[in-house]
């Protein structure tokens, strides 16, 4: 049996626990007793908060039980929030109000100027245009109110499949869409001016097939700027989800294999040399946008967590050191599965943490960001977007995600303007900051008799597509068989006949249609062309500066590809003096390049 | 009946948005179209090279990241140099494509853009009432490979019709046509020409992947050689298919490669009923070596033999075919004068090799067992693969 079989027995076992001790707590009396003395003790320390208009509530919400049975069936089978298996939240407070600043707001009722505490917007706005110069002015528009600078970076098609922008037939996609970067002086380009080892500092990388010498690039970069002693201070995350890639995104550039043996290099590395970042993003929402149903969504990625968790722990790196260093990203739309999916998710994963491979506590904590979906956002009467992107963000909150992006209502048509990032990020603020759905009192939307029929139904779904990927031979058989895409790809089909047939009632498109149809002023970000070519030459300089260095050390790396060692510090040396490009092509030389699945 | 339509589809270069193209692919099919799916991240020149090839009535793109206007017009500006103006351009990009692009795009000469919110049904319609009609004022072609792929599309064309093309048995034109063109064979091993290599066994055996590993090798070695390729996949009398091979092979997106996707039409045994005049012609084009797969392991290969076109026939097997009865039931493997177990990294595949070799043992045919791993780079047992099929 593979591990994910194993995860799905250890749940089954720990529901049947659960039920042993909801017994247990009828019929042993004094296990009865401690458990009511638990409870009492715990409902005994909930501070009360109170809301604006004075109205006292607790600052945690829990069942009104005060039989030892059902006290056993909430502490073991959900956990109070930050507790084993963390169905409601993998923290205690989370969006909380923090408690000084209700304090001081009371202190000034009354009176003529009261002080609103002044929160932050919420930060972390994916970006990334043009050339790295044009990226970095914009990474410093963004944060020139904050303290934090928590910078999202995007690339350009090129760099995400790994190629140089010289490359035959990429010229028109230079900067576009995301950042053109193709060497390690435009990586010091993009983040000039940022303080890369501050604690204040965090860069994010969305790219997955070359993220490894992207992040070689990246270290050299912040070494060349600050020197060696830099690096176990970087803090970050870079995406590096090789399965999502295979299964819905299609940015895969090497076989399958060696992607993976590159991946674990890169993890290997960045565990022990820099124990601030996150080298892996496990991401469902590449998944959930390709057309996956949402148990689909949470079943692919948990199980594709844990074939990373298996690989890595494969490879000695120990559970406790990179279990905390795992983060996962998923989607939010509309429909049911949404109100518990993150829910069930984080404790299918602490519970297979825990038990499957025998994770502490650090590790079994399932850190979750949301987005909301992109593809439920739709051209017709696109201003709709703003209300399903605000009933998701409720659904993503419900759920206790520790971050969130909201898409802006423009999603269909451009990479957000302005106007409508501004709207996105201020109906987060708007749900958090304003509303009191979520600020007064932690669990105030878990646990209604709905909300846990979601939760038995998806938790039992997942399991069954577990039990179908266990019997394809586990993770990679699965995917090498193109079970995940092809059950997605049905699922997306189905999804628009749904549309088209009108029994998935889509607002404005396929129900209350104006025949006016408004669309927003698409202003084109193009890059000019004068750009492009200026990025061009500076690549052909780089390699003529470069080329007898670059050969050593695509050579050194090759060898230590063949030789079957971590070529991650090859690559550190390599991205010294090698493109993107350069790297990339001497590895498929080595290790063959990715034959694409459909 | 007429030919079903035939339709490539595919994503541009840098463009992994393949979701709407998924399901409008299997829309198209479901409603009788032929769809050869190039897949994601496709360059102009792979897109028209393979829509020639495959002589289709027009391509579908698909296209997310931007870049829309230049990208279509770059792949009507080639296919007009290539004189292939005859394959028409149509395709979408949800929201990305706006109203004001495509009456640019339009202007430039795609037929049609599909904005967001379009019906499956109404793409549908559109492809029916615009590439239905069949094309009987061909352009006179402009290179070898087009004039080969018409006469590819003359000899469907007539099968679809129930005739047998008898006007392609005069084959002096197109041997006089051939002539002028270089080739680099040196020892020709028939009167034919090219050497024609069959691939045969199970779906999910690996045989694509194989072939263009093979490929690869064959390129690499001959500089300035010629390959062929026609490939199968099976399709019901009038309904549509998915002809999705071309997009997993990486190594036979090149000019020295011509491919053709071929859909069964209802025959059973895994080949076409124009499949043997098409691989006659195919043998008579000057290639060095001729490629032809199918599905299907038993009785229903036999054409492979009969038509005596064939010479050299490989059956590639999957480790995990079942049990020892089962194998039984694979005439192929008394036929074969290769078998390959790919796939041989997997657990059951020495119990597959013995017990294969076996049976090979007891027919005293001198047939050869190779094991190989296609998807491995620089795979051992391809390399043996290759000198086998290249030296025999
Ligand atoms: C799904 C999606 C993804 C998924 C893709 C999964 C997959 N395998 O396809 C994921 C999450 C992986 C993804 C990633 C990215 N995406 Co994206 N994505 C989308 C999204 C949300 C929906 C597109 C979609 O498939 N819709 C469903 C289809 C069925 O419907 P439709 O689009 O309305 O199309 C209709 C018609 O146009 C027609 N049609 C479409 N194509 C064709 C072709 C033919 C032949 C025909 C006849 C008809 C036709 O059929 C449809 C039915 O009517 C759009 C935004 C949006 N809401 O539209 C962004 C969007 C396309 N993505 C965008 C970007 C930037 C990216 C990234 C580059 C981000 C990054 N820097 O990392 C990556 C790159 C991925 C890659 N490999 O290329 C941008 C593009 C911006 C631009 N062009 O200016 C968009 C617009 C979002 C945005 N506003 O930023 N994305």
């Amino acid at each position: 049996m593979s591990k994910l079989g194993q995860v799905v027995e250890s749940v089954e076992n720990y529901n049947k626990f659960v039920l042993d001790q909801v017994k247990r707590a009828r019929t042993d009396e004094k296990f009865g007793r401690e458990l009511l003395g638990r409870w009492n003790d715990v409902k005994a320390k909930i501070p009360t908060t109170r809301t604006p208009t004075g109205l006292p509530l607790p600052r945690l919400a829990l069942p009104e039980i005060d039989e030892p049975g059902e006290i056993a069936r909430y502490l073991f089978g959900e956990g109070l929030p930050g507790e084993f298996p963390y169905l409601n939240a993998a923290y205690r407070e989370m969006y909380l109000e923090p408690v000084r600043e209700i304090e001081s707001f009371e202190k000034n009722a009354g009176k003529a100027e009261t002080k609103i505490p002044q929160l932050e917007e919420p930060t972390r706005l994916f970006s990334g245009l043009m050339l790295a110069e044009d990226t970095n002015e914009r990474f410093h528009y963004l944060t020139r109110h904050q303290r934090t600078h928590r910078l999202s970076t995007a690339f350009d098609g090129p760099t995400l499949y790994g190629i140089d922008s010289d490359a035959d037939g990429v010229f028109g996609k230079i900067g576009e869409g995301g950042v053109a970067i193709d060497t390690v002086e435009d990586m010091v380009r993009l983040y000039d001016g940022f303080d890369l080892g501050s604690a204040n500092f965090s860069a994010s990388m969305t790219i997955s097939g070359p993220a490894p010498i992207i992040m070689a690039m990246y270290i050299a970069a912040a070494k060349r700027r600050f020197g060696p002693k830099v690096v176990p201070k970087l803090r970050g995350t870079i995406q590096a989800d090789i399965f999502k890639e295979v299964q819905a995104q299609n940015e895969t550039i090497f076989p399958i294999e060696p992607s993976l043996r590159f991946l674990t290099d890169m993890v290997e590395f960045t565990t022990h040399e820099m124990p601030r970042w996150y080298p892996i993003s496990i991401s469902g929402y590449h998944i959930g946008e390709a057309g996956s149903t949402p148990v689909q969504q949470a079943a692919y990625t948990l199980s594709n967590g844990f074939a990373y968790a298996e690989m890595f722990a494969g490879r000695g790196i120990p559970i406790d050191q990179f279990g905390p260093r795992l983060s996962f990203f998923l989607d939010c739309g509309l429909d049911a599965e949404y109100i518990a999916l993150a829910r069930v998710s984080r404790r299918i994963w602490a519970i297979g943490m825990r038990e499957v491979f025998g994770a502490g506590q650090r590790a079994q904590l399932l850190k979750l960001h949301t987005q909301t979906s992109g593809r439920s956002l739709i051209a017709a009467e696109f201003k709709n977007n703003l209300t399903r992107t605000a009933a998701e963000l409720v659904l993503a909150y419900m759920n206790a995600t520790n971050s969130c992006h909201s898409n802006s209502a423009d999603e269909p048509f451009t990479t957000p303007s302005e106007e409508w990032i501004r709207l996105a990020a201020h109906g987060q603020a708007i749900l958090l900051e304003e509303s009191g759905i979520f600020k007064h009192t932690m669990n105030m939307l878990s646990g209604s008799p709905g909300m846990k029929a979601v939760e038995r139904a998806v938790e039992a779904a997942i399991l069954d597509e577990f039990r179908e990927i266990e019997r394809l031979g586990g993770v990679l058989a699965a995917v090498e068989e193109r079970y995940q895409r092809s059950q997605i790809q049905n699922a997306a089909h189905r999804y628009e006949q749904q549309i088209y047939n009108g029994t998935r009632p889509i607002i404005g498109l396929n129900r209350y249609r104006d025949g006016d149809e408004e669309i927003p002023e698409v202003k084109l970000a193009r890059t000019p062309r004068s750009k492009q070519q200026l990025q061009v030459d500076r690549l052909a300089k780089f390699k003529k500066k470069n080329a007898e260095k670059a050969t050593g050390a695509l050579d050194k790396l090759a060898a230590a590809v063949e030789r079957g060692e971590n070529c991650f510090p090859m690559l550190l040396e390599a991205a010294e003096v090698c493109s993107l490009g350069q790297i990339t092509g001497r590895l498929q030389e080595v290790v063959g390049r990715f034959r694409p699945m459909v | 009946m007429a030919s079903p339509i035939r339709i490539l589809t595919a994503v541009p270069i840098c463009d992994g948005h393949d979701s709407a193209i998924n399901t409008i692919n299997l829309e198209f099919i479901r409603h009788g179209i032929e769809v050869i799916y190039l897949g994601y991240h496709r360059s102009v020149s792979d897109i028209v090279r393979a829509a020639i090839q495959e002589d289709v009535s027009a391509i579908g793109i698909s296209s997310y990241n931007g870049g829309h206007i230049e990208f279509f017009a770059e792949v009507i500006g080639l296919l007009r140099k290539k004189g292939a103006d005859d394959i028409k351009v149509f395709g979408g990009g949800g929201g990305t494509i706006t109203h004001d692009d495509a009456v640019i795009m339009k202007r430039k000469g795609v037929d049609e853009v599909f904005f967001a919110g379009t019906s499956l049904e109404e793409m549908v319609r559109f492809v029916h009432q615009r590439y239905g009609k069949s094309r009987t004022k061909r352009p006179r072609p402009k290179s070898f490979d087009q004039q080969l792929a018409h006469k590819l599309s003359e000899i469907e064309d007539a099968y679809a019709k129930g005739k047998r093309p008898t006007r392609l048995r005069d084959a002096t034109a197109w041997q006089a046509l051939n002539a002028q063109r270089p080739t680099s064979k040196k020892k020709i091993r028939n009167s034919r020409g090219a050497r024609v290599i069959g691939f045969t066994g199970p779906g999910g055996a690996g045989k694509t992947t194989l072939i263009d590993e093979l490929v690869l090798r064959f390129l690499n070695r001959s500089p300035k050689g010629r390959i062929a390729i026609l490939s199968h996949d099976p399709s019901v009398v009038g309904e549509g298919a998915l002809l999705g091979d071309r997009a997993t092979m990486i190594n036979s997106q090149d000019d020295r490669v011509f491919m053709r996707s071929m859909a069964t039409r209802g025959q059973a045994g895994g080949l076409s009923p124009a499949t043997q005049d098409c691989l006659a012609l195919l043998a008579d084009s000057n290639f060095d070596h001729v490629i032809i797969e199918t599905v299907g392991t038993g009785q229903e290969a036999m054409p492979f033999r009969k038509n005596g076109i064939v010479d050299l026939t490989t059956l590639v097997m999957n480790p995990d075919y079942g049990s020892r009865l089962q194998l039984q039931k694979i005439v192929m493997l008394d036929l074969a004068e290769i078998v390959v177990v790919n796939k041989s990294d997997l657990q059951r595949a020495r119990t597959a090799h013995a017990e294969i070799e076996q049976r090979l043992e007891q027919n005293r045919r001198n047939q050869h067992l190779v094991d190989t791993v296609a998807k491995r780079h620089r795979d051992p047992g391809v390399d043996q693969l290759f000198e086998l099929i290249s030296n025999r």
